[in-house]
C-alpha cells in the first residue's frame, strides 16, 4: 500500500530529487504536499484501496506522513 | 533559431484571453511577479543569467506566429536587457515603487518576457513581466529560481504536462471526460454572475492595490482556511471570504451568484521543470447569494462542491475540453469560456493563488527578499483580480483592478470587508 502511496505522490504531486531516500514517517506536508494535493491523494486512496475517507477526518495526523496515511486508509477499511 | 514550439491546450487558452485584452485596447495577458529586495543584487550578474536564459530556453524571447489553425512560440534570438528604473529620491519609496510598476504595466507591449530594476535605495523591486501564453506564475517562480541559481544548468525544459496527461487516456476515456466537463461548464453557466462593474468597454488602466499581512495575523488567518475549509481547502477560504465581502458591499451588477474559475496545476510542488508553457487546467467555485450569505454553510458549500469535481475526475475533465479548443478560431473561443447561458460574464473575480515562497536566507543573489506584489490584466469584465500568495509565512492579496472601471471607494470598502472576512472579525 505505502509503495503505490509513494509512487503516486512522487509521480503526481510533489517532486523529489530521490524519492527511495523519502522514509516512511517523513513529513510529507512539509515535502510540498498541498490542499489540491491532499485531495488528488485522498482521491486515488479511495479508488486504489476500495475505502471511504470521512471528509472530517482530513487532518494533518493522517496525511502527514506515509505510515499515517496507511494508518488511516486500514482504519477506514 | 527558427525552431517552432506549438502552443499546448493552456497556452492557447491564456492566448484567447491575452486577444480579448488587446482587443479592448489593453496591452494583453501580461502578469508580473515583483520582489522587494532589502539590497541591490548584482545588476551584471542578472544580465549574464538573462543571457544564459535566452541561450538555454530560446522560448524566452519569441514571438507568437499563427501555423494553420494552431499557434506557436517562433524564437527570435533577441537578447532580454534588464532595463533599470529609478525611484524619484524625495518621494516615499513604496509610493514609487508602485508607480513604476504600473507605468511597466501600462505601457504597449510585445516582447513575451521583460525583466525590471526598480532602484529605491537602500535596496529596490525586481519585476518579472509576462505574457501569459509563455508560462503559469508557478513557471515564473522556477524561472527566478533559474536567474538566482548557482546551478543554472540543473533547469531542463521538459514535454508539455498537459499532453503527457492526454496521452495516457484512450480516446473514450477522453471522449467521457469531455461529456463530464461539458456538463461542468454548463452548470457554470447556467447561474448568472455577480460582476465587480457594469461596464464593459471604454479605455482603462490598470491599477493595483496590496494587502500584506504580518506573521501573526496570516498564522491566525491559516488556522481558520483549516478551521471552516479543512487541511484541504485553503484556496476555498479565500474564494469564500472574497464572495462574502463582495456581497456585503454590493456588487455593482446585482445578478444571481458568484462564480470564480481558479486554477488546477499540474505541476508537482518544487519542482525544477517545466520551466514554460501552462500547465494548468480549470474549476469553478460557485455559490448562489444566499449560500453567501451564511458563512459556515458557505464554507461547507464550496469544500463539498470541490470535494465532489475532485471525486468526478472534472479537474482533469477540462483537459480534454481544452484539446479541443485549440482548433476554434480565438474570439470563437474565449466566447466560449467567457459568456453565461444568458450572455453574461461568468468570472465575477480572476484568481490565483501562487502559494508559499520563500528564498530563504540566501535571498535572491544574496540580496534579502522582503516583500511580493502580484500584477495581472483581465479581461472587462470583470475588471478585477486577486492574486494571492505568501512569502515567508506572511500572507500578501494583491487586488490588480481596471481604472475607471471598477470604483474604487468600492474597493476599498471591498478590501476592508476581505480583512474582516478573512480574519473573523464580527462573525455572524
Amino acid at each position: 500500500m505505502k509503495e503505490k502511496l509513494k509512487t503516486f505522490i512522487f509521480s503526481e504531486l510533489i517532486y523529489h530529487e530521490d524519492p527511495s531516500s523519502f522514509g516512511d514517517d517523513d513529513d510529507l506536508l512539509e515535502a510540498g504536499l498541498d490542499s489540491m494535493g491532499i485531495m488528488r491523494l485522498i482521491m486515488f486512496a479511495e479508488k486504489e484501496f476500495g475505502v471511504t475517507l470521512p471528509d472530517t477526518e482530513i487532518e494533518p495526523d493522517n496525511v502527514q506522513s506515509l505510515n499515517a496515511l496507511e494508518r488511516w486508509i486500514k482504519q477506514a477499511a | 533559431m527558427n525552431a517552432a514550439f506549438p502552443f499546448n491546450p493552456a497556452d492557447y487558452f491564456t492566448y484567447v484571453l491575452d486577444q480579448e485584452i488587446r482587443d479592448a485596447g489593453m496591452p494583453g495577458g501580461y502578469c508580473g511577479l515583483a520582489l522587494q529586495l532589502g539590497a541591490d543584487p548584482d545588476l551584471d550578474s542578472l544580465q549574464r543569467r538573462l543571457d544564459l536564459l535566452v541561450e538555454r530556453f530560446p522560448k524566452a524571447s519569441a514571438r507568437i506566429e499563427q501555423q494553420g489553425k494552431r499557434y506557436a512560440w517562433i524564437p527570435t534570438g533577441n537578447p532580454i536587457l534588464l532595463e533599470c528604473h529609478q525611484g524619484h529620491p524625495d518621494k516615499n519609496s513604496e509610493e514609487e515603487t508602485r508607480r513604476i510598476l504600473l507605468e511597466i504595466f501600462n505601457r504597449p507591449e510585445s516582447l513575451p518576457l521583460t525583466l525590471h530594476w526598480i532602484a529605491t535605495r537602500p535596496g529596490g523591486t525586481l519585476l518579472l513581466n509576462w505574457n501569459h501564453p509563455l508560462l503559469d506564475a508557478r513557471g515564473a517562480k522556477i524561472l527566478l529560481d533559474f536567474l538566482a541559481s548557482d546551478k543554472p544548468e540543473s533547469f531542463k525544459e521538459s514535454p508539455s504536462l498537459i499532453n503527457a496527461k492526454l496521452a495516457q487516456w484512450s480516446f473514450w476515456k477522453k471522449l467521457q471526460l469531455l461529456f463530464k466537463a461539458k456538463r461542468h461548464n454548463d452548470e457554470a453557466n447556467s447561474l448568472d454572475s455577480c460582476l465587480p462593474t457594469q461596464t464593459e468597454q471604454g479605455a482603462q488602466t490598470l491599477n493595483l492595490k496590496v494587502r500584506r499581512f504580518n506573521t501573526e495575523e496570516s498564522k491566525h488567518i491559516a488556522a481558520l482556511a483549516r478551521k471552516y475549509t479543512g487541511l484541504a481547502g485553503r484556496t476555498l477560504y479565500y474564494l469564500g471570504c472574497f464572495m462574502r465581502a463582495m456581497e456585503q458591499v454590493g456588487p455593482p451588477a446585482a445578478k444571481a451568484g458568484y462564480c470564480v474559475p481558479y486554477a488546477f496545476n499540474l505541476r508537482r510542488q518544487n519542482a525544477p521543470t517545466p520551466v514554460f508553457g501552462n500547465h494548468v487546467g480549470c474549476l469553478f467555485a460557485r455559490a448562489t447569494r444566499a449560500q453567501v450569505k451564511k458563512r459556515h454553510g458557505l464554507f461547507e458549500h464550496l469544500l463539498s462542491q470541490h470535494t465532489k469535481v475532485v471525486r468526478e475526475e472534472l479537474d482533469l475533465a477540462y483537459l480534454p475540453l481544452m484539446w479541443l479548443g485549440q482548433w476554434l478560431a480565438p474570439a470563437r473561443y474565449a466566447q466560449l469560456l467567457r459568456k453565461q447561458h444568458s450572455g453574461g460574464e461568468l468570472s465575477s473575480l480572476w484568481f490565483s493563488d501562487i502559494g508559499d515562497l520563500s528564498w530563504g536566507q540566501k535571498g535572491f543573489l544574496g540580496a534579502p527578499v522582503t516583500n511580493l506584489t502580484m500584477m495581472c490584466w483581465m479581461p472587462l469584465p470583470p475588471g478585477l483580480a486577486l492574486l494571492v500568495g505568501q512569502l515567508d509565512g506572511r500572507l500578501t492579496l494583491s487586488y490588480s483592478y481596471l481604472s475607471p472601471a471598477v470604483d474604487e471607494v468600492w474597493l476599498d470598502k471591498v478590501m476592508a470587508g476581505m480583512d474582516a472576512e478573512l480574519l473573523e472579525f464580527g462573525e455572524s
